[in-house]
């Protein structure tokens, strides 16, 4: 599936606006929410069919592969069925947040921690759902809580309740957490980091490069506050910096342009440098319904197959 | 210290404007908001200000709007520097009065004794000063810590015969103090007539002025005029005595004894004593009389007898012919004698070498023809240097000769119009040439056949007008001497004025206004000259050129003959007066000098100069 059709079939689904999501109960619940409607907006896609052991027929119905019909059961009763598989698990996923102080900024009601905790978590329940060994680990400047990865439910409870308890971390530095976690994980599977990647670019892209070159696939899903996207402020402020305390005074009407530029230098840096090393890079705004992370995902996960 | 000052000084309330942006600034730094953010990596990269330089900037922002409203401010208050310097400490001066009225027998010792003792009684830490002072005030003793000095120049002091201006003295200790915080001891026998003149003078504000009393003599004899009259000498005696009294007046010329004459005389009247002057003509003439009890100053009165006071007046005609002035020659001659005027007419091309003696006061142009370089340019000199001159311009007057003698002297000059009847009349009836008409009087009988047009400079005076508007008579003063241009002739060819009676006296008064620059004054009062003769009464030889070496009487103010006293409180009531007068001659200066400096332009332009950066700089912060 192209991510064109991807796009489409997104686009007919119902989403979860990511403000109204936070406001729900547990994080389990906002999980089970968000892939639960994920994956019935699913029943007629072709994501359909992962795994390679036999779960149930159903009959066909116009738009399902054809690739999928049972020739045998047709022979038999004359009747187009169509054969529902679970997949295997043989994936580790590895969902690395970031955590650190700047990812607590928010404009509209959900801070990019916020927004990461719910993305990780609704992952960590697809991933379960699909019976792909899930691990966790959160970092700041170092590395904070670490979750080996298993597909049993009861670690997929273990998972939740970790991103529950997290809290606001201090200074960012995504490189060295990188560097280690290359170097921790044995198996080759999927990482999936979750960060607003305030640090040094180049430092970023070689510790997502250390993951390529051990064999995994890595998805990077970088999350920023609409504000940080339009930098809409008005009046002369002073501006703070939420993980250091430095402040800077600017005129917003002054310096917006130079802002937006060199942010959408340092976008396009990362798209460039992650693209060229095979590295899944993934733009999100904290106002982007969570299933468009979920959906970029599971293309990787496609990819994969 | 030159310091700054205020005209205005209310205005700097304006100032407290200031407080206005300053409290826009506290304010809005109060409630600038801080926001919280975290992709400041890339804030970084835009062109912000540190928060510490973009203080700077504000701070600076707030100077210069500051500086903006202060200066505005300080422009309206009119700033200018105080042109004296203020002297720091605390003074007394000592104003001794050595005037006429107390220079009767054993009087002046007490004014030593009570300046003496006022000096001796000073505060220690007071600097002492000594004035003498009468119609004028010298300083005997400059300000110092030196109370010995003082007291040797208050030993040498001694009367003299001036009059008591208690005005001046007080300005000149007001000017010693300099600024001073202090003290002024009046040493004074409070004579009433001393605050008679009018001149000026006052006392600083923050000064006091204390009063010494000393008694004076109650009664007083006084030569109060000597004149010739009628071939005789005449001597008024005044006096001052509650009782009757009789004296002699003792009248000798060229200290040669002429003659005494007996007066008597009631209390408080006067006599006169007249003594036939015989054959003397010339000479010092003196009366004087022995009062031993009053003032010994007014014992003696001086006259000249020279009979030179006759304004000279010279006639420039076409020809010379004794016709060409005949009208203006009966005029003036009628006034023969002292007092009056000695008149001769001559060509006007004989001017250059028209030997005057240095006596001749007023020139009557009536003719140019014939008047030579050398002729024009005597002219000219003559009018600078204090002569007066009277052009009549009848046919023979050429405006274009006249106008090139006395170029670089006036600039008024005429136009020949057509002839037109038509009649006169003052533009000015106060004006010394026409105060005997009172208004127009029979000066509008004059008929006028043929006029120029005289075209009157910007500096001009128009005295007399035609009937059409135009000037008639136009008065152009030089630094010196007087020009009058009548804009017809004075011979009967234009006009029937020389036929009219007002002729003779305006001719008189013109030609007594135009020579009075140059008038044989004859006497004077003692303070009216300058230097050592002008103190002391007798008969002077003035030396100068001006008055062309004429001897003149030095007499004593009559005034001062009178003993009649103050109290000290109607004194200090005229200290009060002198006082406001001062404040509001202290303003006058102030707004003179304020004017002068014109400081309020720079103050505005400075203010200008502050909007504008300000303007450039809160365009860069935003």
């Amino acid at each position: 599936m192209t991510a064109e059709a991807g796009d489409r079939r997104i686009g007919e689904l119902r989403f979860l606006d990511p403000a109204i999501l936070a406001r729900l109960g547990s994080l389990e619940l906002k999980a089970r929410t968000v892939v639960e409607g994920f994956l019935s907006g699913l029943h007629r896609s072709p994501f359909k069919g992962f795994s390679v052991e036999f779960a149930e027929y159903r009959q066909y119905l116009p738009g399902d592969d054809l690739s999928t019909i049972d020739w045998k059961v047709y022979a038999r009763s004359d009747r187009y069925y169509v054969k529902k598989f679970e997949e295997e698990t043989n994936v580790d996923c590895h969902l690395l947040l970031d955590i650190s102080a700047s990812m607590g900024y928010g404009s509209q009601g959900v801070t990019k921690l916020r927004y990461g905790l719910m993305l990780a978590a609704s992952l960590a329940f697809l991933m379960n759902r699909q019976r792909d060994a899930v691990a966790l680990t959160t970092f700041d400047e170092a590395i904070v809580t670490m979750l080996p990865p298993s597909a049993r439910a009861s670690h997929l409870r273990s998972i939740l309740v970790t991103l529950d308890r997290v809290t606001l971390g201090r200074r960012t530095d995504v490189s060295k957490p990188l560097h280690l976690m290359a170097e921790a994980i044995g198996k080759r599977g999927i990482v999936i980091l979750i960060s607003d990647l305030l640090d040094d670019p180049a430092q970023v892209v070689e510790g997502l490069r250390h993951f390529r070159f051990r064999g995994s696939d890595v998805i990077v899903f970088h999350l920023l506050d609409p504000a940080e996207r339009t930098f809409p402020f008005k009046r002369a402020a002073r501006f703070r910096d939420i993980e250091s305390g430095d402040e800077l005074m600017a005129v917003p009407s002054i310096v917006r342009q130079e802002y937006l530029d060199a942010l959408q230098r340092a976008i396009d840096g990362y798209r460039r440098e992650l693209g060229s090393g095979g590295i899944d890079y993934q733009l999100i705004e904290t106002s982007t319904p969570l299933e468009f992370a979920l959906m970029a995902y599971l293309s990787t996960r496609v990819k994969r197959r | 210290m030159f310091g700054l000052s205020f005209l205005s000084p209310l205005f700097l309330v304006g100032a407290a404007a200031a407080a206005i942006p300053i409290a826009i600034h506290l304010f809005y730094r109060r409630t600038e908001p801080v926001i919280e953010f975290a992709a400041m990596r890339y804030l970084r990269q835009a062109p912000v200000e540190e928060s510490r330089r973009r203080r700077l900037r504000e701070l600076l922002l707030l100077a210069l709007r500051v500086t903006a409203l202060v200066l505005l401010a300080c422009a309206f208050a009119r700033p200018y520097f105080a042109g004296a310097a203020i002297a720091s400490g605390e003074a007394t001066v000592v104003l001794v009065d050595t005037s006429a009225s107390l220079s009767a027998p054993g009087h002046f010792d007490r004014v030593r004794e009570r300046a003496a003792a006022t000096v001796r009684a000073a505060p220690a830490t007071h600097a002492i000063a000594v004035l003498a002072f009468a119609n004028a005030a010298d300083v005997i003793a400059p300000l110092s810590a030196d109370r010995a000095g003082a007291l040797a120049a208050i030993a040498q002091l001694k009367p003299g015969a001036g009059a008591t201006r208690f005005r001046a003295g007080l300005e000149r200790a007001g000017a010693e103090l300099g600024g001073r915080q202090g003290r002024i001891v009046v040493v004074t026998d409070l004579q009433e007539s001393g605050w008679d003149a009018a001149t000026d003078g006052g006392v600083p504000e923050g000064v006091t002025v204390e009063i010494e009393e000393i008694d004076g003599p109650t009664a007083n004899l006084a030569v109060t005029s000597l004149r010739v009259e009628a071939g005789e000498a005449v001597a008024v005696v005044q006096s001052f005595s509650p009782q009757a009294v009789t004296e002699q007046v003792v009248f000798t010329v060229d200290q040669r004894r002429l003659g005494a004459v007996p007066i008597s005389l009631s209390s408080g009247g006067s006599a006169e004593a007249r003594l036939p002057l015989g054959s003397v003509q010339r000479g010092a003439l003196t009366a004087a009389i022995a009062d031993r009890e009053g003032f010994f100053a007014d014992n003696a009165r001086y006259a000249v007898l020279d009979g030179s006071s006759a304004l000279s007046v010279l006639a420039l005609t076409a020809s010379g012919h004794p016709s060409e002035s005949l009208y203006l020659e009966r005029a003036l001659t009628v006034a023969n004698g002292p007092g009056g005027f000695r008149f001769r007419a001559i060509r006007a091309s004989a001017f250059a070498g028209f030997d005057d003696g240095g006596q001749l006061d007023v020139i009557v142009v009536a003719g140019t023809s014939g008047l030579d370089e050398r002729g024009r340019a005597r002219l000219g000199a003559f009018v600078r240097a204090g002569g007066g001159l009277l052009v009549t311009v009848g046919p023979d007057v050429d405006a274009a000769i006249f106008s090139q003698a006395l170029s670089s002297v006036v600039s008024t000059g005429w136009r020949a119009r057509p002839a037109a009847a038509m009649s006169f009349a003052p533009a000015d009836s106060r004006h010394p040439v026409f105060r005997p008409f009172g208004g127009v009087g029979t000066l509008g009988n004059v008929t006028f056949t043929r006029t120029v047009l005289v075209d009157a400079s910007e500096g001009a005076r128009v005295l007399a007008r035609y009937t059409d508007g135009t000037p008639a008579l136009v008065e152009e003063r030089t630094s010196a001497g007087r020009v009058l241009v009548f804009g017809s002739d004075l011979n009967y060819r234009w006009n029937d004025f020389p036929v009219q009676p007002a002729f003779v006296p305006f001719v008189h008064e013109a030609i007594r206004y135009l020579g009075s620059p140059r008038s044989s004054r004859v006497e004077y009062q003692v303070g009216d000259l300058p230097g050592a003769q002008g103190a002391t009464p007798g008969v002077v030889q003035l030396g100068t050129t001006q008055t062309r070496g004429r001897r003149v009487a030095v007499n004593t103010d009559p005034r001062e003959s009178d003993p009649r006293r103050m109290t000290v409180e109607a004194f200090q009531a005229g200290i009060s007066h002198l006082q406001a007068g001062a404040a509001i001659e202290a303003q006058a200066e102030v707004r003179r000098q304020e004017d002068a400096q014109g400081l309020w332009w720079y103050g505005l332009l400075l203010m200008v100069v502050s909007l504008a950066a300000e303007g450039i700089l809160g365009r860069r912060l935003g």
